[in-house]
């Protein structure tokens, strides 16, 4: 009984001191991360925080540019924001071309990827010739895509005049009803690539036992691409569709040299607008709030998807 | 101790040569000019930038090519980013320089109009205009003038017995005739803002007289005023005949001037900078011809304003030598050489006595704009009003809203800023 409680004691004693070194140990292993860590957290802070801080510092005063003193003006840009029916306009459309990227983008992407593995001696081939354009800026795309469109001598109408097809000539880029996917076209042709090569990646992961067995139970082509491709690129897939979304959301470059938002605001997005209130019409206060607003749907649409990915998951 | 002597005395020497140099060696970055790219414009501007080295020593001019104007943040941004330039040459109007005004990007300039004699190198009427428009204070130095006409084909309209007629009745049953052969009346690329200004700017003052475009930029006449909607309705009008193709609301300046400069379009709204372009698209301005838009309220006259200035950023670095810079480009001789070079495209601001146009064109332009010229909304409207007005200009080129809506959202963003 004594012995018990001399260990028990023993242990009572011993206890703290392990903690305790535990806790120094932990101090020490701080004091000398912190050093190394600050650079970056210097960098992280300066380059990312800072400006996060000032756009939202921006939504709440009525700065009309960097070398101007700004007020204090409460909520009132949140309010103009809210009475702007170009916002709301170019919050349908960014959400119109956010769903546009994601299909035609990614849709190419994985057909294309479906394709492209199926091929033995051409695949390399292939493979590159679809990733190029991704290799191609954005606004030289723009550019390239504004003469295939041009409605009088761009390619696209003038071939399909010479096809005898010439009733199906359009104005690409001035129709209202046309614009915004037409240009969501030539993004998504800048774009299909990567995903194309990620769902490569995806399908050369899965199982072909799978497939043998499969094709043992007499399962034709549609079936094993339901029952075994899809199911085996579902990891892959939650990634394009983020990856696709988030692109979506950043979606400026084409629509600002295609059409700068026109005409009459009918591929206006809310990167578009932002970049023509802060830098044409020097509304920063109001570009700010578009800012805070894309920014919280990045995050909100990021995070809702993921938490649907977990449930789905499980 | 004589060696010693030499030495320190040798020291100074090179001290001093190395201070005087250090100080003298100076450099002028300037942002402009547009189309420096262009052989023509590039042997002007290089002849200027020499003859100005040659008249300080020591200092360099570095041209910036400009990638934009005011209008799309190009030269904001650059000023912005505090590596840019210590002299501007850009669009401007009212409009866009309110915009850097505004940001306090640019330096105020009035007192270097009395202290330099600048007040007397410009038209007393376009001085007077400069004070009147920001308090007294003034931000720009004219460096040229905008003309807005309407060109044609001297040979198509030979060709068809055609002729710029005097009235806008008249010119509807021209624009009818043209159709009929085949050829688009009027081309334009609302795509590029300014170019969408240009034809909405001649007609709304066919349509209401230039007092009364003066006062509806000014504010002091609404846009929806029936005196003032005219004009957007006649444009509407246009596309509803076929006499502007709606699907040229997708095109820029250039997707119109081509369509322009192959003769698939019979006119185009533009102003003496056009010869630039059409030298660039290698067409014969020995057959451009020009005349303000024809109006029923008496002879036409052409659109415009101030089209180019100077402006000092307020964190040029080299303030004083962007001053002796302006000096120059004012200067007789300079003004002179422009003036007379093949590659002039602008109307100066001042008169100059004895001064050949280089082309028949510009001959043509300096005679419509001899007696004034009116006004361009897009250089002279507020700077969050003109993002609007050239809006509604695709809004009625597409077809998608009338000239009254046009007008009635002009004059609403118009509230906003009074």
């Amino acid at each position: 009984m004594a012995t018990r409680l001399t260990t028990a004691a023993r242990r009572g004693i011993a206890r703290p001191k392990v903690a305790h070194r535990a806790r120094r140990a932990g101090r020490e292993a701080l004091t000398s991360a912190i050093p190394l860590l600050l650079p970056a957290l210097a960098i992280y802070a300066l380059f990312s925080l800072l400006p996060i801080f000032l756009t939202f510092w921006l939504s709440f005063t009525d700065s009309r540019g960097l070398n101007t003193s700004a007020s204090f003006v409460g909520l009132s840009n949140y309010g103009r924001a809210a009475a702007d029916p170009i916002v709301w306009q170019s919050l349908v459309h960014t959400f119109q071309w956010l769903l546009g990227h994601l299909l035609m983008a990614g849709g190419l992407g994985l057909i294309l990827a479906l394709a492209v593995s199926r091929l033995r001696l051409t695949r390399v081939v292939f493979r590159t010739a679809f990733f190029l354009p991704h290799l191609v800026s954005l606004a030289v795309v723009g550019v390239i895509w504004a003469n295939i469109y041009d409605p009088f001598y761009g390619l696209l109408n003038t071939a399909l005049d010479r096809l005898g097809l010439g009733a199906l000539s359009q104005g690409w880029l001035s129709d209202p009803l046309l614009v915004l996917f037409s240009v969501n076209v030539a993004s998504s042709w800048q774009g299909f690539g990567l995903y194309m090569l990620l769902f490569i990646a995806g399908l050369q992961n899965i199982d072909h036992s799978l497939y043998e067995a499969a094709e043992i139970d007499g399962a034709n082509g549609w079936q094993q691409l339901w029952y075994v491709t899809l199911p085996g690129l579902a990891e892959v897939m939650t990634f394009v569709v983020s990856l696709a979304m988030i692109n979506g959301l950043k979606g400026f470059a084409t629509v600002f040299v295609m059409t700068n938002g026109g005409p009459f605001y009918q591929s206006e997005l809310i990167t578009t607008y932002i970049y023509r209130l802060a830098f044409s019409m020097q509304d920063h206060g109001l570009a700010a709030v578009l800012c805070v607003l894309l920014s919280t749907l990045a995050i909100g649409i990021t995070v809702v998807f993921n938490h649907w990915r977990g449930r789905l998951a499980r | 101790m004589l060696r010693r002597t030499l030495l320190a005395s040798a020291a100074a020497v090179l001290a001093t040569a190395g201070l005087a140099s250090g100080a003298q060696a100076q450099t002028l970055v300037m942002w402009g000019p547009e189309q420096i790219t262009e052989p023509l414009i590039a042997e002007l501007w290089n002849g200027l930038k020499a003859d100005f080295e040659a008249a300080n020593p020591g200092v360099t001019v570095e041209f910036m090519p400009p990638t934009g104007t005011i209008s799309n943040g190009a030269v904001q941004s650059a000023i912005q980013s505090n590596a840019g330039p210590d002299v501007i040459l850009t669009n401007s109007g009212i409009a866009r320089v309110t915009t850097v005004v505004d940001a306090k990007l640019v330096a105020p300039l009035t007192a270097a109009y009395a202290e330099r004699g600048w007040d007397k190198q410009i038209y007393p009427w376009l001085y007077a205009e400069l004070q009147r428009q920001r308090g007294g204070e003034i931000y720009e130095v004219p460096d040229g003038l905008d003309a807005l006409g309407v060109w044609y084909h001297k040979d198509m309209f030979a060709a068809n017995g055609w002729t710029m007629p005097a009235t806008y009745a008249e010119f509807l049953d021209l624009l009818g005739k043209i159709k009929d052969k085949g050829i688009m009346p009027i081309a334009i690329g609302p795509r590029t803002a300014g170019s969408a200004g240009h034809l909405f700017g001649n007609m709304l003052q066919s349509a209401s007289g230039s007092e009364a475009v003066g006062k509806a930029v000014s504010g002091e006449l609404s846009w929806t005023d029936p005196s003032m909607v005219g004009g957007a309705v006649r444009l509407r009008e246009l596309v509803d005949k076929g006499y502007i193709d709606k699907e040229m609301a997708a095109l820029d300046l250039d997707g119109a001037a081509r369509l322009w400069f192959n003769k698939r379009a019979a006119l185009f709204v533009a102003g003496p900078w056009f010869t630039a372009n059409a030298r660039k698209a290698e067409y014969d301005l020995a057959n451009a011809g020009y005349a303000p838009m024809p109006s029923d309220l008496g002879p036409g006259k052409p659109t415009g304003g101030v089209g180019w200035s100077w402006l000092v950023p307020a964190n040029s670095k080299q303030p004083e030598l962007a001053m002796k810079w302006i000096d120059f480009i004012l200067s007789d001789a300079v003004m002179k050489k422009r003036a007379e070079n093949a590659a002039s495209t602008m109307i100066y601001p001042r008169a100059l006595d004895g001064v050949n146009p280089p082309t028949a064109i510009l001959g043509d332009i300096f005679a419509a704009a001899a007696a004034g010229v009116g006004y361009n909304p897009s250089v002279y409207l507020p700077a969050s009003v003109v993002d609007t007005y050239f809006q509604v200009i695709q809004g009625i080129i597409s077809a998608q809203i009338s000239g009254e809506d046009a007008m009635a959202q002009i004059e609403a963003k118009m509230a906003e800023v009074k």
